[in-house]
């Protein structure tokens, strides 16, 4: 009896809906290849236009380099390009609408929330565009993949991220007779020695980004994790995670004031400007402004890239990425615009006077561009080494961005710092984390 | 069957021949005079039934299909899950306090635009020089754009650079800045809740005092005189004459405001975004937060529409009274 399965597989397999497959992608990777070889946009893209939208950066110089890039590249394409800037905490809520819609702008940008988990089945497929970015300038920090893919497919291109390090003061520790800082220890005795002096650290304890990826960093840093490296199981009850807290109650009323329950993102910048604070936890914006507002103060702050604690090194990032809706009206000039901005990352990064930190590899090759020529900045440019973003170490999943959007874990940290026990705090947030988690499996 | 003798060339004098003991032609039931009148009338009710369908009552059922169903951001078309997102609701300590932070809200709130507000107006009922200007100065606050005042209010609740805290210091009345005396207004749970209530009193109360205004004015000065020629005392003039004769646009005034402090968001989002902590977390901050920018949209509808019970009873109290009153 003849196998008619082994006859079959002799035989020659290329079908017509294969080769036409096959051709067709060699087609299209080989047309992008000489795009991105020659750095120029295919001529479909004349007369054309192109709706995109962006937050409004926090180093206002950005935003006018992108601007005045995407008018030039514009022209040298012959599209016209509208670029709209939004504060990045209204972006899900425009998303949401123009969603709904089924209609917006052509390329949008998810800036610290990330909404690829949520809209990836109407979000075109990157995938050739940040596999060709990977080979060209890569390979991708692993976390990038958290932040743009689903399933493997690439939903969303990442642009860069926010490192959020810590911004000391060296006049301050050498005056109470402390080395410059290397370990979340060290940072609490400085501030113990120093808020009696005038000169307490401040994390924020409310509603705002900053209190999302600084209590993440220490909680990191202790060992803690929030979920298993797949997102699927909560591993946040830990004693790493109690440890943290613990930690975070000594730091708080050693070397704080109450000032933290109520702030915002840019009151630790102001914080530190303002010659106050002995240390904190904040983008290089806050180092940026210090330089323009109190050069006195600037002069004595330095930038360590993450304190260390018993669980390791990890600076909680804030990832940006690009993508665009199925229902783009420009898919092409889209994926044209995030090639250009990618390939122009030097320049990019150069104009943000060095905020957007990249998440490919080889862009770390130093000097980078706005640290590299800084003494005191020079230290970030390993960041990409112990960057970990939210949900650590699993995927940036919708689950972990409602976590997030809820507050939940720096409500923990804020409740242990008013006094509440930590198993109460641990049995409250773990099961708001585990609610939210089983609502998302069900759907 | 009896009929109408008629025709075009009926002379003069012609008698008119009327059927004794026969029936009228009958009309058709769509063009009785009682009919007639139905249908006129609901035509001319129909644009704002119209209106109202699609502008409250479409969102409305919507948010119903949301709310009971798996929807998401990315996933609009979803799955009926009954009552599952209210009792999930339910289940969460924060929706409680946020509950209860709603009503504190709304009812606190409400209770100073009415003192605030009568006071105002009574003042601004008074012939002074200047009135018309002051009238005007007054609704600065209510016409500003949201988001520019509260954030002006931001700056003034700053736990370091409070323009109040510093002038209150300056004058001895507060501890100094990094003392337990210097208040931080908008991170102590029971501050913070006053403060976005305060915002929301600035805010609101002079259109509390223009309602009550346009009421007083509306009523005869003759009556007033004959009262205090009578003896009546000024709450007694206020409680016994002013408040009923004004009752209609009182009660109008208090329906509208109360729906737009339990339903505002802006204040608060902006302000603290419902912290420290949950302490001014209020419905509609976690329903923003929950099913905008959460993603999770059966959830963040299922939170927002428990302000429904909540504000049901008020308006059909508001509502009724306000009826009988008029008939």
């Amino acid at each position: 009896m003849s196998d008619s399965r082994l006859v079959q597989a002799d035989r020659p397999t290329v079908t017509r809906r294969s080769f036409l497959k096959v051709t067709g992608a060699g087609a299209t990777g080989g047309a992008l290849l000489a795009m991105l070889d020659a750095r120029q946009a295919p001529a479909q893209l004349k007369g054309t236009s192109l709706r995109v939208i962006l937050w409004s950066h926090f180093v206002p110089a950005y935003d006018a380099w992108i601007d005045d890039f995407a008018k030039k590249w514009g022209e040298q394409n012959g599209a016209t390009v509208r670029i709209d800037h939004i504060p990045h905490l209204e972006l899900p809520a425009r998303y949401a609408a123009e969603f709904a819609a089924g209609a917006g702008h052509d390329l949008i940008y998810f800036a610290g929330q990330i909404l690829t988990g949520q809209y990836y089945r109407h979000l075109v497929d990157l995938s050739d565009l940040a596999n060709d970015l990977g080979t060209r300038y890569g390979p991708w920090m692993p976390s990038a993949k958290s932040a743009a893919q689903v399933a493997g497919v690439w939903y969303a291109v990442p642009d860069y991220f926010i490192s959020i390090p810590v911004l000391w003061r060296k006049d301050l520790f050498e005056s109470v007779g402390r080395p410059a800082p290397k370990t979340w220890d060290d940072l609490r005795v400085a501030a113990r020695l120093l808020r009696p002096k005038g000169h307490p650290t401040g994390m924020q304890f409310s509603h705002c980004n900053d209190a999302n990826h600084n209590w993440r960093a220490l909680l990191y840093c202790f060992g803690a994790k929030e979920t298993d490296a797949s997102g699927q199981s909560i591993e946040l009850d830990s004693k790493e995670t109690r440890e943290a807290l613990r930690f975070a109650k000594a730091l708080y009323d050693e070397g704080m004031t109450p000032e933290v329950f109520s702030w915002d993102d840019a009151s630790d910048n102001r914080y530190l400007a303002s010659g106050v604070a002995s240390w904190i936890h904040d983008a290089i914006s806050a180092f940026r402004t210090t330089e323009d507002t109190n050069p006195k103060v600037f002069k004595e702050t330095y930038v360590l890239p993450e304190a260390a604690g018993p669980g390791g090194t990890w600076n909680v990032g804030e990832p940006n990425v690009w993508a665009i809706w199925k229902f783009s009206k420009n898919v092409p000039a889209a994926k044209e615009f995030i090639l250009a901005v990618a390939n122009s990352q030097k320049e990019a990064m150069g104009a943000s006077r060095g905020y957007n930190m990249p998440f490919l590899r080889r862009r770390y090759d130093k000097p980078m561009p706005g640290l590299g020529q800084d003494a005191k900045l020079g230290t970030l440019q390993e960041q990409d080494k112990i960057t970990a973003f939210f949900g650590h170490p699993g995927p940036m999943t919708p689950a972990a961005q409602e976590v997030l959007t809820t507050f939940i874990v720096p409500d923990m940290f804020t409740r242990v710092a008013r006094g509440a026990s930590i198993d109460e705090t641990m049995k409250w947030g773990v099961g708001e984390i585990r609610r939210i988690y089983a609502k998302h499996k069900a759907t | 069957m009896g009929h109408l003798a008629s025709g075009g060339g009926r002379s003069p004098g012609a008698s008119l021949s009327v059927p004794v003991g026969g029936r009228a032609k009958a009309l058709p039931w769509w063009r009785t005079p009682s009919v007639r009148r139905y249908l006129f009338g609901y035509t001319l009710l129909a644009p704002a039934v119209l209106y109202v369908g699609v502008l409250v009552g479409a969102p409305f059922l919507f948010s119903l299909y949301l709310a009971l169903s798996d929807a998401s951001v990315g996933a609009p078309v979803a799955r009926f899950v009954g009552l599952e997102n209210f009792t999930s609701a339910l289940e969460t300590g924060v929706f409680w306090t946020a509950v209860r932070n709603t009503l504190v809200f709304t009812v606190g709130a409400a209770v100073m635009k009415g003192f605030l507000g009568t006071t105002l107006a009574f003042l601004l009922v008074q012939p002074f020089k200047g009135r018309r200007v002051v009238r005007g100065l007054v609704v600065i606050p209510f016409t500003i754009p949201i988001a520019i005042s509260v954030l002006g209010w931001k700056w003034m609740f700053d736990s370091q650079f409070s323009v109040l805290n510093w002038a209150l210091s300056g004058l001895g009345l507060i501890g100094e800045y990094g003392t337990p005396d210097w208040p931080v207004w908008l991170g102590q749970p029971m501050l913070a809740l006053a403060s976005v209530m305060f915002v929301n009193v600035w805010r609101s109360f002079p259109f509390s005092a223009i309602v009550l205004l346009a009421g007083m004015t509306s009523v005869s000065p003759e009556i007033i005189d004959a009262a205090k020629v009578d003896g009546a005392t000024f709450m007694q003039r206020f409680r016994k004459i002013i408040v009923p004769m004004i009752a209609p646009i009182l009660f109008v005034g208090a329906a509208f405001d109360t729906v737009f402090t339990l339903s505002d968001l802006s204040i608060v989002y902006l302000l603290t975004n419902g912290g420290p902590d949950g302490a001014t977390e209020i419905l509609p901050t976690l329903a923003y937060n929950t099913g905008i920018r959460g993603g999770a949209l059966g959830r963040g509808a299922a939170i927002s529409l428990f302000l429904f019970p909540l504000l049901l009873p008020a308006m059909v109290l508001l509502l009724r009274t306000l009826r009988r009153r008029q008939y």
